[in-house]
């Protein structure tokens, strides 16, 4: 996924200061994700943008992630073996099987399996994934008081391709110092699984799977941006999101157990085909003379039944000079889970309806740490100061509403977490 | 205590509106402060994009600040 290249509320920019010459920007970063024992992510970035004065600016961002690892299958851990086929196979056994090309001639495959071993975590060891994304942002102003943004953003996965367009019209009062905003965006996705989109709640060893799927996103923002005081600058966001279409993991299943917690099959997954979320962003920055306070807070709720509350700390010092700064970061965020999460099901409770036993959609609650240093060098009266910055962050995820397992599955650790670290390597510099 | 503060936010921001924000504010002459980089709204564009994307990879919320879209999450 991709950040937006539109802001609804981006309206802090002094607009008493002269406008510099026409100047170009270059943001370059280089990062590396790594989850304990899962995937591991690289991810070049480059995003230029030109500033023509006047409000009038024009941004491109090119983005490459390639991902690689184990991601879980959604299947719980057991007491025995388990074995998986990645999402490809077509059978569990492994053995080679022959099959008749359009051609005619014979050829033959071996579905790739792969086998868990007792008590851990069931992971498709064989995860790997590249993706592009191309994204351009153009604002101009419409008047000495409003201006608008238009943007576009092209993403692809070998499993996925995703469109979008998106457009916002700012306008300024009191002074400039209050700015209303309204932003839309419209997404337009394309699925098409590795083997196949899956059945919803079949068999898992009958592979029923059927061809390419389709889902939408209409997103509204309605932005109110304040300068409170000379030192104080708040802004505001109340955000609706309407998703319709394929909204299943093509690669989740949700494991199938007895009274004795033994494991006797899998389903694939199925959620509802639509989803609509609203969120109430606040975000506050406080200027002092050597320290940038930055805080924010969102509440989400949506119709599948999730809840979540983040709150974000950001604090930067200054040093003497004004040209280097060390920046701790603090996130916490809080989810409850959706009203078709199920970490397993029983055989007395396969359901009709929707279930999923993606860990992303239980009840769990997670902390950032962060901490990010930056020097600044160089500049002049006609391009700002180039930057280079390192950071580097911790992530943990813990499942709340711990289940206890039936029978045999209450030895084993059925709620692992996650941990992950993400170090980012970042050069700003104009010309 | 999230709901709260936002509820807070609301109040503070429509007052600010209704009353044509005419206690809040400062004159072009006072914004020095705001004119600061690190004062800037979304200063930080391609940091704040790379954990939008890890958080939007590993939960079930995303955006508020900004859109969010244009990726599956499959991992």
């Amino acid at each position: 996924m991709s950040a937006a290249s539109v802001r609804a509320d981006d309206s802090s920019a002094d607009p008493a200061l002269p406008d510099p010459d026409p100047q170009r920007l270059v943001d370059s970063s280089l990062s590396y994700y790594h989850e304990n024992g899962r995937i591991m992510a690289v991810e070049p970035v480059v995003n230029l943008s030109a500033d023509f004065g006047n409000d009038e600016t024009l941004g491109i961002n090119v983005t490459f992630d390639s991902l690689s690892g184990s991601t879980p299958n959604g299947a719980i851990p057991s007491t025995k073996p388990q074995t998986f086929a990645t999402p490809s196979g077509h059978n569990l056994s492994g053995v080679p099987q022959t099959y008749t090309t359009p051609s005619g001639t014979l050829g033959t495959v071996t579905s790739p399996i792969y086998t868990t071993l007792p008590g851990q975590l069931p992971m498709d060891p064989n995860y790997q994934d590249q993706r592009l994304s191309i994204s351009s942002s153009y604002q101009k102003p419409l008047s000495r008081l409003m201006r608008v943004t238009m943007g576009g953003d092209v993403s692809y996965e070998h499993d996925f391709l995703s469109t979008s367009v998106n457009g916002a019209l700012a306008r300024d009062y009191n002074d400039k110092n209050t700015t209303l905003s309204v932003a839309g965006n419209a997404e337009f996705d394309l699925v098409h699984p590795i083997g196949g989109s899956p059945v919803p709640l079949s068999d898992y060893t009958l592979f029923d799977k059927v061809g390419n799927h389709t889902k939408h996103d209409l997103n509204l923002i309605f932005g109110l941006t304040q300068v409170m005081a000379r030192r104080w600058l708040s802004s505001a966001n109340l955000s609706v999101d309407r998703f319709s279409g394929y909204l299943n993991d093509p690669y989740k299943i949700i494991s199938v157990v007895d009274s004795g917690g033994n494991v006797t099959g899998y389903l694939y997954e199925n959620r509802p085909n639509n989803r609509t979320r609203a969120s109430a962003f606040w975000e506050n920055r406080f200027g002092l003379s050597r320290t940038m306070i930055g805080v924010s807070l969102r509440y989400m709720a949506d119709d599948w039944g999730i809840r979540s509350d983040t709150a974000q700390l950001r604090l930067r010092w200054w040093n003497s000079d004004h040209n280097k700064y060390v920046e701790p970061q603090l996130r916490w965020y809080k989810q409850t889970q959706a009203n078709f999460y199920t970490p397993w099901l029983t055989s007395m409770t396969v359901p009709s309806t929707f279930a999923s036993a993606d860990e992303r959609l239980g009840a769990f609650h997670a902390l950032t740490w962060g901490l990010k240093y930056a020097f600044q060098y160089g500049g002049d009266a006609d391009v700002g100061p180039s930057e280079l910055s390192v950071r580097a962050e911790y992530y943990t995820q813990v499942a709340d509403n711990r289940l206890p397992g039936p029978g045999v599955l209450q030895g084993l650790d059925l709620y692992p977490g996650l941990q992950a670290i993400l170090c980012q390597v970042e050069w700003k510099f104009g010309y | 205590m999230t709901r709260r503060l936002m509820l807070a936010a609301a109040l503070l921001l429509g007052a600010a509106l209704l009353s044509g924000c005419s206690h809040l504010g400062v004159k072009p002459w006072q914004r020095d402060v705001l004119a600061r980089p690190d004062m800037q709204l979304g200063d930080e564009a391609l940091g704040q994009a790379l954990d939008d994307h890890l958080y939007f990879s590993k939960e079930a919320s995303s955006g508020g600040r900004s859109f969010a879209g244009g990726g599956c999450g499959c991992n």
